[in-house]
């Protein structure tokens, strides 16, 4: 019927905004077109402000917080848990494998949700220094993160590229493309739970239009990449990162502990002990 | 108020044997360089040219690489309890001969001996013990999955702690199962020349650990090697960011251990003599030749004049002097090259309308000598205050509030260390929670351990050396 379902917007800062440059691209899903943003460099420039806002007040909530917050979202996923296997239908996956997708997707944001008050105990430790010194390590947020999430038709997928770095304590600036459809109608169950806008961020276009854009930017501190990329904008991101060594993930790990270590920075502390 | 001299005592140097020329190490063997090259060395306290060593190139970095398959064949099918039989044996070996280990490293270095013999080298052998024991405890170290080494892992190290920095990296490295290339600094070769011989000594399996010396081409050559598959550097950021733009077009593990610009923040409420003592050795160990040095004094201002003069006169205590010399507080400068940059930045901070104040101490008429010297009356935008000057230089700054005192501190681009003065301990936390920097001395500072991680925020580096969080720089996460 090639007709225009819906034109979604991005998600920044905690509103629904349409790409300054007014530009848009169009997937299709079944028989039916969508109109999602195309992301221009001063798109990127305005999430990057937006997400160093988010990045404030997320880190003023306490882990425990951090962790309901999750599992706020969980509860809003679960009840329009429906749409979503609609649109992996839609997309092309069948219904059973669609449901398990989703179903997937659901215990993996409750198991993140839960780390978010414990990463830490598994991350730090005391160092039994030789000396009479207090001193432990403890982790912080690395900061601004921007992943570039893989284009799998898979809302579980979508869910693993984002959770590691958020549920550290980073904001996050979540990039899609073929998956767009998927990642903006995520951005809506974003903003009915309690997430701190800004937190994160949700952009679809084409990463090649900003892959200079979003490198070079010095107030992105890490940049991890879910994506499969050819080697040349490998050596693209990694040479503009270098200016301010920004923090540089390829395809990471995107379960268990090992998953959440790239958005960590190691602090230790000294303090002498005596009467 | 001159008081009594000190006389001076000299530790003989009659203990180390230096050869002539050395070549570089590799399938377990000192070989003639096929770059036919060489290098002098020389101590920086008289000038005087201790020896030459080999300038590898990269027919040297090839001959490495293939000495290091081979001995990553080797060394990948023993046991992680074996493994830590020979760091132990190693660290055993750096006990027996530490006098002869620190009096190099003072030549070849120009830093005091009650440094190289008190701090360096017992924390030498001191990292050899820790990551010994690990070597087999690697499946339990992380709750993580397969944690792989590398393999061939490249190490480019500087010239201010020569034989600790090699071994902070070249301990965790073969600990975790890596074989190692090191690329020693080109004015400081020779304990890690000494330390080639001491793995001959004990058997270490040939191409386990591979030394080439040379200068900056050398490390590049290293760096650009499509075999190495990570490289470990400490160093400036400058470099830093040459090596990750360099490697760009490969996936490889990368560490970097950079610059910084250390806030050292007293309070009103500090313990004035323990910080004025702190903030000394902060800024003036190993010649201010220190990465996370104190460079920069950020100090309450209610408490400036009275801090500033009891610093002024410790700072007068300081002997600046022969490094043999057990009394010498102060060696030499490492370098020409270094002490022309530090002249160049302090002459700026003088022209920038800094008021300097430098001790005044007889300096020897050879070598290379810099008065400990320290700035008042700076502001965050001079470069003192800005850059890395990697000398006995102190830049003083001042703040009202808790919060412009972190707001000072921030300010950089480096983000390596921070130290905090004060006997609130409630103040001493809130402090640590917001400085950005990956190393916080509250009420110490410069105190080092191979348990306790050490490593950067911002652009002084990623990854961390030492503790367990050091083990992994050198083990991939298999996902």
């Amino acid at each position: 019927m090639n007709e225009i379902k819906k034109t979604y917007k991005n998600y920044v800062g905690g509103k629904y905004l349409r790409s300054e440059s007014g530009k848009t691209f169009r997937i299709a899903l079944k028989s039916e077109f969508y109109e999602v943003p195309l992301t221009s460099r001063k798109d990127v420039r305005d999430a990057v402000v937006a997400a160093k806002k988010g990045f404030t007040e997320w880190q003023k909530l306490t882990p425990y917080n951090r962790t309901q917050v999750l599992y706020r979202l969980s509860e809003m996923l679960e009840g329009n848990i429906e749409t979503y296997q609609q649109i992996l239908e839609d997309s092309g996956l069948s219904k059973s494998k669609a449901k398990e997708d989703t179903k997937q997707a659901l215990d993996s944001l409750i198991w993140y949700a839960g780390i978010a008050d414990k990463w830490e105990q598994m991350t730090g430790n005391l160092n039994p220094v030789a000396g009479e010194y207090f001193n432990i390590s403890h982790q912080e947020s690395l900061g601004i993160v921007f992943t570039l999430n893989s284009d799998e038709n898979s809302l579980n997928q979508l869910l693993l590229n984002i959770l590691p770095s958020l549920v550290t304590g980073c904001s996050v600036i979540s990039f899609n493309g073929d998956n767009s459809i998927m990642a903006l109608k995520l951005a809506e169950d974003i903003n009915n739970s309690d997430l701190p806008a800004g937190a994160l961020n949700i952009l679809s276009g084409k990463f090649d239009q900003i892959i200079d854009d979003v490198s070079n930017h010095v107030e992105i501190n890490a940049m991890a990449i879910y994506k499969q990329l050819p080697s040349t904008d490998k050596k693209i991101i990694r040479e503009n990162a270098s200016k301010s060594l920004k923090r540089i993930f390829i395809n990471p790990p995107v379960s268990g502990l090992e998953s959440l270590l790239p958005f960590i920075e190691t602090k230790t502390v000294w303090h002498p002990k005596g009467r | 108020m001159n008081t009594w001299e000190y006389a001076e005592s000299i530790e003989s140097s009659s203990i180390v044997s230096i050869e002539k020329k050395y070549g570089i190490f590799f399938d377990g063997q000192f070989q003639s360089p096929n770059s036919k090259k060489y290098l002098k060395t020389i101590s920086p306290s008289t000038e005087e040219v201790l020896s030459s060593v080999a300038l590898g190139n990269q027919s040297d970095i090839d001959s490495a690489v293939e000495s290091a398959k081979s001995g990553l064949k080797v060394w990948s099918k023993l046991s992680g309890t074996q493994r830590a039989k020979y760091l132990f044996k190693l660290a055993r070996l750096i006990q027996e001969r530490s006098r002869e280990f620190a009096v190099l490293e003072s030549l070849d270095g120009g830093k005091p001996i009650k440094e190289s013999r008190d701090f360096d080298l017992p924390q030498v052998a001191a990292n050899f013990f820790y990551f010994a024991g690990w070597a087999d405890k690697l499946d339990i170290s992380w709750n993580t999955k397969g944690l792989k080494p590398y393999g061939i892992v490249g190490q480019i190290i500087p010239w201010n702690f020569p034989l600790l920095m090699l071994s902070w990296k070249v301990a965790p490295a073969l600990a975790t199962g890596n074989v190692v290339i090191l690329k020693p600094a080109e004015s400081t070769p020779l304990t890690a020349l000494l330390f080639a011989e001491l793995c001959q000594e004990v058997g270490l399996p040939p191409g386990v650990f591979n030394l080439v010396t040379g200068d900056g081409t050398t490390g590049a050559a290293l760096v650009q090697h499509p075999d190495v598959s990570k490289i470990a550097f400490t160093g400036s950021t400058a470099v830093g960011k040459y090596i990750q733009n360099e490697t760009a077009d490969r996936d490889i593990g990368l560490t970097l251990e950079l610059g910084g610009k250390a806030a050292n923040i007293v309070f009103n409420d500090a313990a004035i003599d323990q910080a004025v003592e702190g903030v000394v050795n902060g800024i003036f160990f190993n010649q201010g030749h220190v990465c996370c040095a104190g460079s920069r004094l950020v100090l309450q201002e209610d408490i400036h004049d009275e801090f500033v003069s009891k610093l002024e006169k410790r700072m007068q205590s300081l002997r600046v002097g022969n490094p043999l010399d057990k009394n010498t507080d102060i060696g030499a400068i490492n370098s020409k090259e270094q002490l022309d940059k530090i002249s160049s930045l302090v002459n700026e901070g003088i022209a920038e309308g800094g008021s300097i104040f430098q001790t005044d101490c007889d300096l020897p008429t050879d070598g290379y000598w810099f008065r400990p010297t320290l700035f008042t009356n700076a502001q965050p935008s001079y470069k003192i205050s800005r850059e890395e000057i990697f000398g006995p230089v102190l830049t003083t700054l001042t703040f009202r509030t808790p919060e412009e005192a972190i707001e000072i501190s921030n300010n950089t681009e480096y983000g390596l260390s921070a130290g905090i003065w004060t006997e609130k301990g409630s103040k001493i936390l809130w402090a640590a929670d917001r400085l950005q920097a990956g190393v916080i001395w509250a009420n110490t500072f410069n105190k080092f351990d191979p348990s306790s991680p050490f490593g950067g925020y911002k652009e002084s580096g990623f990854g961390r050396e030492g503790g367990r969080h050091g083990l992994l720089s050198y083990l991939k996460v298999q996902s």
